[in-house]
């Protein structure tokens, strides 16, 4: 049995269909990653895993039970930690997991004990008795956390747990997602759209772009059927694009080239022996390079050349609409 | 069963500790009240005669005071479901959607939590209302007056946490109860005696469950009857109102958090 398993999961909305027949597993004790642009349809798919939307057509299991059917052993077989902070901010960071344990059914006599437990894994213990308003953005994060495993749920659900956190306190949220992977080896789905998150954390990754699952492994292995190293060129004139991507495509040792723009990804198994041959070919036809560099590999590379975009695209348009979330509430 | 009254109560703490968190709060909803007892009671002192003409023998502000109370009650219930639409927007409702207490046991914890909170505000008016002069002839009065504004609070609840739970914005939800709460206060005996209303007004006040609170209140702290309606019937048409509206929240509410916010 797995710890997560979706068959041919739909989700339409009035006028889009958000998550487009997607299937995949989960196993027991693995962290699990859906990587994605904003709008890809991650948080949809986590909220049909864990019984807050009716999925259109398709099955989804956590543990074996159905989120349709029997959505009330699927709530106690889960941990889910939210996107934005949820926790109250005018009670105490004891109050909070208080609350938390209640309700989620931890006997009476065992509260205490576990919330000291998670206190203490995520470094609270000292601040616990004062008001979460007085608390900094990771700091909340991390109670966020504690509380959607205070419970010791089968999977622990994580939507963008370090997303609006700078880079120091998203590498101390990944130390304390691997503390608690290993300290408590419950299955972790976690969804991102940071590649680096993606990396350092996931035992396993699904790249969703646009509602469908373009590709399912390991991050490595990813990088592995890459090609051996990556040319990102950035040329003067859009309209030279396409020459060029034809040209490029013939060269031997070229397995794969993907463009957005000016920009050009070529994956190479031999990069020293196509460089050459691009020079010669944009300085005999005038196409002017702006920049060109050969890299190894990374997951940025592995998702461009799934969805021929950069995840990168929305993220502008995302922390708009995030500044504006942020701005009705202090306004409120 | 048992499980769901934990699970009410769980919501009903978490409602309660976020109120005395927000002390100031308590005092600007209390002003509102105050102008009116000390105000209105004070303008209308002049209408004593017409208080007489059914029967009372005190103070106009002495027969509305009751009016007051029940005021009170009524706007702190009737706003009170409004975090309801922030429990929404901020996660908390998906926190508790997701675990595994049941639906209602939330509607029922929030209504619980606003109808003490609601009685709590109108034990602070019934004080402002002791501390002008206002005069009780039997202080043990007090233990059903406070049960039947419990009472009524949590009905009037059940439609603020229904209309939250349906409204998708603070603007729908404020306009909905905007309409719905002055109407339901003016349409009742709460300033002016039931027997001098136009019989067409008296007709819809009869249909209004703020006059039977408002009636008990009166009997139990003036000890004058009103209207013919005793106070069993008064109590009576109260509880059936609650059960029904605790009911119907608790369907509605079900209902509306499974659709997607």
């Amino acid at each position: 049995m797995y710890s997560v398993e979706t068959r041919s999961l739909v989700k339409s909305f009035k006028d889009v269909t958000a998550v487009n027949d997607v299937s995949f597993y989960v196993e027991q004790g693995e962290i699990f990653g859906f990587l994605g642009p904003n709008g890809a349809g991650k948080s949809t798919t986590m909220m049909i895993l864990t019984t807050l939307l009716k999925p259109t057509s398709g099955q989804a299991l956590i543990n074996g039970y159905d989120v349709s059917i029997n959505p009330k052993d699927v709530r106690e077989n889960i941990g889910y930690v939210q996107q934005e902070s949820t926790v109250d901010e005018y009670l105490t960071g004891r109050e909070n997991l208080i609350l938390q344990a209640k309700l989620n059914h931890i006997p009476k006599n065992q509260i205490d004990s576990r919330i000291d437990e998670v206190l203490e894994l995520i470094e609270l213990t000292e601040k616990q008795n004062e008001p979460v308003v007085t608390y900094s953005g990771g700091m909340r994060k991390r109670l966020d956390i504690a509380g959607g495993l205070l419970h010791r749920p089968k999977v622990l659900f994580l939507d963008e747990p370090t997303v609006g956190l700078d880079i120091q306190t998203r590498r101390k949220i990944w130390e304390y997602i691997k503390k608690i992977h290993d300290e408590f080896e419950m299955t972790i789905f976690l969804t991102t759209h940071y590649m680096e998150e993606a990396d350092q954390l996931c035992d396993r990754i699904g790249i969703i772009d646009g509602g469908k699952i373009q590709v399912i492994d390991s991050p490595q292995n990813m990088k592995n059927s890459m090609g051996n190293e990556v040319i990102s060129i950035i040329l003067n004139d859009e309209k030279q694009t396409r020459e060029f991507i034809d040209y490029i495509s013939k060269i031997s040792n070229v397995k794969n080239v993907k463009s957005d723009g000016v920009k050009i990804t070529v994956f190479v198994s031999s990069g020293t022996e196509v460089l050459p041959k691009i020079f010669e070919f944009s300085s005999s036809n005038g196409i002017k390079i702006n920049s060109i560099s050969l890299t190894q590999p990374t997951l940025d590379d592995v998702f461009i050349s799934y969805t021929g975009h950069e995840i990168r695209d929305d993220d502008t348009k995302f922390n708009r609409r995030r500044e504006h979330a942020k701005m009705k509430r202090l306004r409120s | 069963m048992s499980s769901i009254m934990y699970d009410s109560y769980t919501i009903f703490w978490r409602e309660l500790k976020r109120y005395k968190k927000s002390r100031s709060g308590v005092l600007i909803r209390l002003i509102q009240p105050a102008i009116w007892i000390i105000v209105i009671g004070n303008t209308f002192s002049g209408t004593q005669p017409l208080i007489q003409s059914v029967g009372f023998d005190g103070e106009y502000i002495e027969f509305m005071a009751p009016g007051v109370i029940i005021l009170t009650a009524i706007f702190t219930s009737i706003f009170g479901g409004v975090n309801t639409l922030w429990d929404r927007r901020y996660g908390f409702m998906n926190k508790a959607l997701t675990s595994p207490i049941s639906r209602s046991s939330i509607a029922i914890g929030k209504m619980s939590a606003i109808s003490l909170i609601a009685a709590l505000q109108a034990s602070l008016i019934l004080g402002i209302a002791l501390a002008i002069g206002v005069t009780f002839p039997n202080p043990i009065m007090i233990a059903p007056i406070m049960a039947i504004v419990i009472l009524f609070s949590l009905g009037f609840s059940g439609i603020s946490v229904m209309v939250a739970a349906t409204a998708k914005s603070q603007e729908t939800f404020w306009g909905i109860i905007n309409f719905l709460g002055m109407p339901l206060f003016m349409l009742s005996p709460a300033l002016f005696p039931l027997e001098l209303l136009p019989d067409w007004l008296a007709t819809i006040a009869k249909l209004n469950p703020v006059t039977y609170t408002v009636l008990f209140v009166r009997e139990m702290m003036t000890g004058v009857s009103e209207g013919g309606v005793s106070i069993f019937l008064s109590l009576g048409i109260v509880s059936i109102f609650v059960i029904v509206m605790v009911g119907l929240a608790s369907y509605v509410f079900t209902r509306e958090v499974n659709k997607p916010f």
